[in-house]
């Protein structure tokens, strides 16, 4: 609609030194039927915009369950045995870096904790919250928290919910911080070893984390000619997060 | 069939650079169609005289609001694997200043510089030439700017999660806001025309 349609002509002539026409201005009967066309346009998309808020939202969020709701539990407990029901942090990482659609990262810990640090993309939720939030069923949930044990708890209440896709972090943050911010490879590592922490340490590069090899007493940075990249400081850069976990170690799980 | 029929990004290959060509091809022809390949075209826009690229932009975003909004309320379109770009607030609001600082000296905006170069006008050629210059010192200096570049993350923001509304809602609110806004741009500019006397 606007002025769009049928302006390419006057456009390309570019020779002249006069403005360009006003478009809305167009006398004659090729104005009044563009007018007519531009009207017509602009009621569809009024009627398609009424039309929508009519037939309301489907939206398509899964509504709380009722208490008591019935939980099939079989079906939970095999998910947990097949180890389908939480993510390596290696994994996270990977989505988050990739984007994945719909992937929604839920840190259950409390506001100041989640306030000081907290994971790329991730929103605050607390358990509580976890319970009556609206989550829409095509999106991946992954639940995390210091450890792993809160996560886990969030993780039932939300499949309770009848949310499909949800995970949480394995071994929490301590697990972010040890394998994606300073993933070691052991100076003894096998050649396959090798091959996976090169992903591993690009991944960590990308949160701004120092890769290492070597579990001796002064481990060195990768050294290879990738670990030029630019790379956050590693004294400040990932000082505050640093902090964070050691603040997050002390106190435990 | 469930849209889009392939992700954009890694993995998809030679589709999804199909694709993109096709789209990309037809945006350009809709862009020229528009005027939109004339810096004029742009400058009018700046000096008030001419309202298109208010128009033309804001047909586009209500055509493809109220597309993906009933697409997906159809069940044709997958509206969770469409890429909704994140939000770093102060790196975007920076290179949004230096984006106006280009827009306003070349006339062009990256689309349209492309689109005015394959038409063979010698500006746009400069432009896309200065845009690549520009990248590629972006990618050289981005070790300093690298810090910069990962600030303040907001992560994904759409307008329905921001103002906690509906997507109904919101299309319909921003259609309401287009339409007014349509009026309005052709009464104004049937008064510079006229009071203008060009």
């Amino acid at each position: 609609m606007g002025g769009a349609s049928g302006e390419g002509g006057d456009a390309v002539r570019e020779g002249g030194l006069r403005a360009v026409p006003a478009p809305g201005f167009q006398p004659g009967e090729r104005g009044a039927n563009r007018r007519r066309t531009h009207r017509l346009l602009a009621g569809a998309a009024a009627v398609l915009a009424i039309a929508a808020l009519a037939a309301g939202d489907r939206s398509a969020t899964v509504a709380p369950t009722a208490a008591g709701a019935r939980v099939d539990v079989a079906a939970l407990a095999r998910t947990v045995e097949a180890e389908q029901d939480h993510v390596t942090a290696v994994e996270l990482a990977a989505w988050i870096r990739d984007r994945k659609p719909g992937l929604r990262v839920v840190d259950v810990r409390g506001a100041d904790d989640f306030a000081a640090f907290h994971l790329p993309t991730a929103e605050n939720l607390s358990l509580t919250g976890l319970t009556r939030a609206p989550i829409r069923p095509d999106e991946t949930v992954v639940l995390y928290s210091e450890g792993g044990t809160h996560a886990a708890q969030g993780w039932f209440f939300l499949r309770a919910r009848g949310i499909e896709h949800v995970y949480f972090l394995r071994g929490g943050l301590y697990e972010w911080m040890t394998e994606v911010v300073n993933p070691t490879l052991p100076a003894n590592a096998t050649p396959a070893r090798r091959t996976e922490f090169a992903r591993t340490a690009e991944l960590s590069r990308y949160f701004g984390g120092v890769p290492r090899i070597g579990g001796g007493a002064a481990p060195t940075a990768v050294d290879d000619p990738a670990a030029e990249l630019p790379r956050r400081g590693s004294d400040d850069g990932d000082g505050a997060a640093a902090a964070a976990v050691r603040r997050v170690r002390q106190r435990g799980c | 069939m469930i849209f889009p029929l392939i992700d954009g990004d890694a993995g998809s290959g030679g589709a999804g650079l199909t694709v993109a060509l096709v789209l990309g091809v037809a945006f350009g022809f809709a862009l020229e169609r528009a005027g939109l390949g004339s810096a004029r075209k742009l400058a009018g826009q700046f000096y008030g005289r001419d309202l298109t690229v208010l128009k033309v932009m804001f047909s586009a975003i209500v055509t493809a609001a109220l597309g993906v909004l009933w697409l997906s309320r159809l069940g044709l379109l997958d509206a969770s694997r469409v890429y909704v770009p994140e939000t770093w607030l102060l790196p975007q609001a920076a290179g949004g200043a230096v984006f106006g600082i280009g827009l306003v000296a070349a006339g062009l905006c990256p689309g349209t510089s492309c689109v005015a170069a394959a038409t063979g006008r010698r500006d746009g050629v400069a432009v896309v030439g200065g845009m690549l210059a520009g990248v590629l010192l972006f990618a050289e200096a981005f070790p300093l700017l690298d810090r910069f570049y990962d600030s303040t993350p907001r992560g994904t923001l759409t307008i329905p999660s921001l103002l906690h509304v509906s997507p109904a809602v919101a299309t319909a609110a921003l259609v309401a806001m287009a339409l007014g806004m349509f009026a309005g741009a052709e009464r104004w500019e049937r008064r510079a025309h006229v009071g203008g006397g060009s």
